[in-house]
Parts: C-alpha cells; sequence; structure tokens
C-alpha cells in the first residue's frame, strides 16, 4: 500500500506550465528524493503535496488520511527558506507550532524538549530565532516539521543554501530521520541523493523523466568509462582506441580520453595491449562508472 | 484550542514589539489634544506674544457634548489612520515575508487564523481608544463641566462600534492583498469614501455606521440613544460580520505560497 499517490499533478501559472501531469507514489518508510534542476517543478510539486497550492488540475492521495480529516496533520513541511518570527525564541516557536497542530500544552512541551534536543538546539532553545545562524534555522525548521509527528516530511532543499558542516549536520540527521519517517526531500545537489535516498523522481521541465530506486537506475544507465591521460599529443590516439574491441565512444576533453566501453575488461586488456606493445606515453589510466549527473543528463536528453 | 493559541500569540507579538505601549500612548494623545489647546488658547495667546490691543476675542463656551466631539473628531481622522498603520500589515506582511507558509501547512484552520487576527487587533484599538476617552473623560470633569460615566460609556461602545468596523476592512483588505502600505491606503480610501457618500446622500443614508458620530453628540445633549443611532450601530454590527466572513472566504481561496 502506497503512502502518498499523486496522479496527474498539473500546475500552471497564467501561460506558464510549472507542473505537467506529474504521477508517482511511494509506499512508507522510505527515503524519497525529488531531483531536477532549478526551476524544474520541485517546489511547486512539494506546495501542492503539502496542501499550500491547489492543483490545476490532478489528484493526491494520502492512503492514512481518515475521512474530512485535514492533510497537513500528516504532513511535516520544511520550505525552501524558512521565515520564522524573529521576536520568538526556538523553543517558543516549536510550542507555537504543536499547539497549531492540536497537542496538548504538556505535549507540545515535551516534544520541543525532545526535538531541541535531537536536532542539537537545546543550548540555543531560548534564544532569540532573529539571532539564529542558517544552519540552526534549518534544524529549526526541521524540528517544527516533526513537531506533531507526521507520517510523511517533505523538505524543500534542505541544504543547498547551507555551508559544508551545516550541509553535513542535516544529511547526518535525515540519514537517522529516514529510518523512522518516510522522506521526500528536493535537491538539485545529485549527490546529496545519492547519498541519502533509496528512490529517485528525476523532474525536468515540469516532468518526470525518470523514476526508480538507486540500484534500478543504475542498472539502467550505468556504463563503464575508462579515462586516459597521454603525454603531448592524443589525437592520434584517439581513433586507434575506437577502432579496439567492446570501445563504443571516444571522445576528447583537454589531456584526456574519455573512453566508454561495453565490457570493462576486453577494453581494459585491449587497451593495455596497444599501449604495451606501441609503447604509448600514458600518463594516467582509470576506470569509473558513469555517476548521477550523466544518468541524469541522459535522462533529461531521452 | 487552536483559536486561543492564535490569538495569544498576537497579544504575545504586539506587547513584545511594543504595540501595546504606543497605541494607547498615541490615542490618549489624539483624545485630549483638542480639548485642552481649547481650553488654554487664551494663555496660549498670551504667552506667544499676545494680540494687539483693543483687540476683542470671543471664545465660545464649549459644553461637554461639544468637547467630546473634539476628541471623536481627532478619532475619526487620526485615530483611523492609526489604526490603518498598525493592522496595514498583520496578515499581508505574514504572507509578504514567508512565516505564514509555515504557519498555514499546520492544519490551522483560516477562520480561526482570520479571526484571530481580527480580535487581537480589534483588542488593542479598542482598549487604547478607550483609554483616549477616559482622559478625555477626566479632562472635560475638570475644565469643562460634568460629563456622566454613563455617557463616557455609552460613547465608547457606539464609537467602539465604528472603530471595529474599520478594524474589520483592515482585516479584509489584508486578505486581499501582499503589500502593507496599500492595505492602510484602502482602509483610510474606504472610510473616506463611506463619510463622503453619506454627507452627499444623507437624507437616504441616515443608518451610516459613518453618523454614529454625529449622533452620539445629540445623544450626550438629549440624554437619550437616537432611533438612528441605534440603526447605524447594527448595520455597522452587520457589515463587520459580512466582511468578516468575506474576509474567511476570499483567504480560503488564496495560494498560501507563490
Amino acid at each position: 500500500m502506497s503512502l502518498l499517490s499523486a496522479n496527474g499533478l498539473t500546475k500552471i501559472y497564467d501561460h506558464h506550465t510549472a507542473v505537467n501531469d506529474v504521477s508517482f507514489q511511494f509506499g512508507a518508510g522510505k527515503c524519497i528524493a525529488l531531483i531536477g534542476p532549478n526551476g524544474a517543478g520541485k517546489t511547486t510539486t512539494l506546495r501542492m503535496l503539502s496542501g499550500l497550492i491547489k492543483p490545476t488540475s490532478g489528484t493526491i492521495h494520502y492512503a492514512a488520511k481518515k475521512k474530512n480529516a485535514d492533510i497537513r496533520g500528516l504532513i511535516g513541511y520544511l520550505p525552501q527558506h524558512p521565515v520564522f518570527f524573529k521576536w520568538m525564541s526556538g523553543k517558543e516557536f516549536l510550542m507555537y507550532a504543536g499547539r497549531l497542530a492540536h497537542l496538548s500544552k504538556e505535549e507540545a512541551h515535551k516534544r520541543s524538549e525532545q526535538l531541541l534536543d535531537r536536532v542539537g538546539l537545546s543550548d540555543a532553545a531560548n534564544k532569540k530565532i532573529g539571532k539564529y545562524s542558517g544552519g540552526m534555522k534549518q534544524r529549526l525548521g526541521i524540528a517544527q516539521a516533526l513537531i506533531h509527528q507526521p507520517k510523511l516530511l517533505m523538505l524543500d532543499e534542505p541544504v543547498s543554501s547551507l555551508d559544508p558542516i551545516g550541509r553535513r549536520e542535516i544529511l547526518t540527521l535525515l540519514e537517522e530521520l529516514k529510518q523512522e519517517i518516510t522522506v521526500l526531500f528536493s535537491t538539485h545537489i545529485l549527490s546529496d541523493a545519492d547519498e541519502v535516498s533509496d528512490e529517485l523522481l528525476l523532474l525536468h521541465e515540469g516532468s518526470i523523466v525518470e523514476s526508480g530506486s538507486m540500484s534500478d537506475l543504475r542498472e539502467k544507465y550505468q556504463t563503464a568509462k575508462i579515462e586516459l591521460g597521454f603525454e603531448g599529443d592524443l589525437i592520434p590516439y584517439r581513433e586507434k582506441i575506437n577502432s579496439l574491441d567492446s570501445v563504443t565512444n571516444v571522445c576528447l576533453d583537454r589531456s584526456v580520453l574519455h573512453v566508454t566501453v561495453h565490457d570493462i575488461d576486453t577494453a581494459r586488456d585491449a587497451i593495455l595491449a596497444a599501449a604495451s606493445t606501441e609503447r604509448w606515453p600514458i600518463t594516467s589510466f582509470s576506470v569509473s562508472r558513469t555517476s548521477l549527473e550523466d544518468m541524469f543528463m541522459k535522462a533529461v536528453n531521452n | 484550542m487552536q483559536w486561543w493559541v492564535l490569538f495569544q500569540k498576537e497579544l504575545v507579538e504586539n506587547s513584545r514589539n511594543m504595540k501595546w505601549v504606543w497605541v494607547p500612548l498615541i490615542m490618549i494623545l489624539i483624545a485630549v489634544i483638542d480639548p485642552l489647546t481649547n481650553y488654554y488658547l487664551p494663555q496660549i495667546i498670551e504667552a506667544t506674544g499676545g494680540l494687539p490691543d483693543g483687540t476683542q476675542i470671543q471664545l465660545p463656551e464649549y459644553q461637554p457634548s461639544d468637547v467630546v466631539m473634539m476628541s471623536l473628531g481627532q478619532f475619526s481622522t487620526v485615530g483611523v489612520a492609526v489604526i490603518a498603520l498598525i493592522s496595514m500589515g498583520t496578515i499581508a506582511g505574514e504572507r509578504k515575508s514567508g512565516v505564514s507558509e509555515l504557519v498555514l501547512v499546520k492544519p490551522v484552520s483560516y477562520g480561526n487564523y482570520i479571526t484571530a487576527k481580527w480580535a487581537s487587533n480589534a483588542l488593542l484599538v479598542l482598549v487604547s481608544f478607550a483609554l483616549g476617552m477616559l482622559a478625555s473623560w477626566y479632562y472635560i470633569n475638570l475644565l469643562f463641566g460634568e460629563l456622566s460615566f454613563g455617557a463616557l460609556l455609552q460613547v465608547l461602545v457606539f464609537y467602539g462600534l465604528w472603530y471595529l468596523l474599520v478594524v474589520s476592512l483592515s482585516i479584509f483588505y489584508n486578505t486581499i492583498f501582499k503589500i502593507p502600505g496599500l492595505i492602510a491606503f484602502l482602509t483610510i480610501a474606504t472610510v473616506g469614501l463611506i463619510s463622503i457618500v453619506t454627507s452627499i446622500f444623507s437624507h437616504v443614508l441616515a443608518w451610516s455606521p459613518s453618523r454614529i458620530s454625529t449622533y452620539i453628540q445629540q445623544m450626550i445633549i438629549t440624554e437619550r440613544v437616537p432611533y438612528d443611532l441605534t440603526w447605524a450601530a447594527i448595520v455597522a454590527g452587520i457589515m463587520i460580520v459580512l466582511l468578516l466572513i468575506a474576509s474567511v472566504m476570499i483567504f480560503r481561496k488564496k495560494e498560501m505560497a507563490d
């Protein structure tokens, strides 16, 4: 049973289609990354799922939603640039958020203390939010999203605006959180998605161009690549390598030849054999797998 | 209770940003400035050099009802501007800054959100207005003549309704627009328009809420609540309810992020 299913979600602003006929579903307990370049429709999609904006057409179905219940009670949401009341302290804001989600005063108090501890803000609990750093605000944002124990945590670009330390903190927190709750987060930094998510939704110009689990996508788009560095002119070697067994494509990039191959073992043997008999001036030789970036570019171009 | 949580937050916010200090102070100033300058006019003229010898000036004898009208005169101009300014960003500001995105993604009822905003602004305005009138009442009894406490209460109730209507107008525009300055302008412009239309068509618009202050003068002099005042108050009440219903309905249709 899927936790959330979206069918034909579309959002049209005046003459611009931000999200176009997007359908997907995912089960509970997963960590899903919504990937795409800026302007792909990630924020619009998350806002529709959170109920902040209404889809022009399409439906969203939450399995856990009871009849007539407010879906916002099931969701914890962190916008891309969370803005708080500067005059409140971190703890006051958590209490406020909790009470708005119908927690009793005692529950809200208890949850606030727990979450402040959890996100490492206990020491700053009574400090005014106006004095928080970017990373602290992001952590407070995650805490307020979790205050009412939602079924689904949605985070819009949770790490994009942070410095490396802040990024690391949030990614570690996500890593822990995904053990307990379904997480859907958007990002344009592919390595972050690679690091924490189980499933990917690739969004491009408002449409989903690819989706699936990390390993499925790897299998589908993975091709091996050999990178060769040469001393001096490498143009003559380009043709030679292209005619070797199992090589599908060779392209030139400054002083490195990128060789795409079918079978890594055959190609490696062939190249090394040719290199030793003809005494090629090789400076470097490395085997690499296609990165998420390459995968993304391929999916977009298809 | 969610409504109470929203309302309480507004109260705390308005006390931390000092609105609970300066709004009452400014309302007191508005209320007493005209009565005091009129009373002390001879001394003021004397102190600023006096008039040429032989000039005769006749200062009117002010009745308590005239002095109440001086205070209300200031309340209906400067006071309305103050209300427009303090309430112009109450919802629009939160939407503009983006903090409403965090608040309204929680299961918050829009009706609760709007009415809590309305109630907290109304409370601040009414308490400040009452303090202002209390100060005015003190000087009236001290300097001009007796005005009963009962009469003061009647002034507070009827003129308070007019002020509630101004607050409701501001909340209404707050749900439509996101620019606080525009909301203040529209609130003041609407109040002005109601007054102008009422004075042009005064014979048919006897129950227009903007005539409340005129009837208040009658009420103090005759010591009876005029028939038209009761109806003007009822019309004001109906307009307030309609504005609030419209505000909630408009807000429900709004997109809470853009």
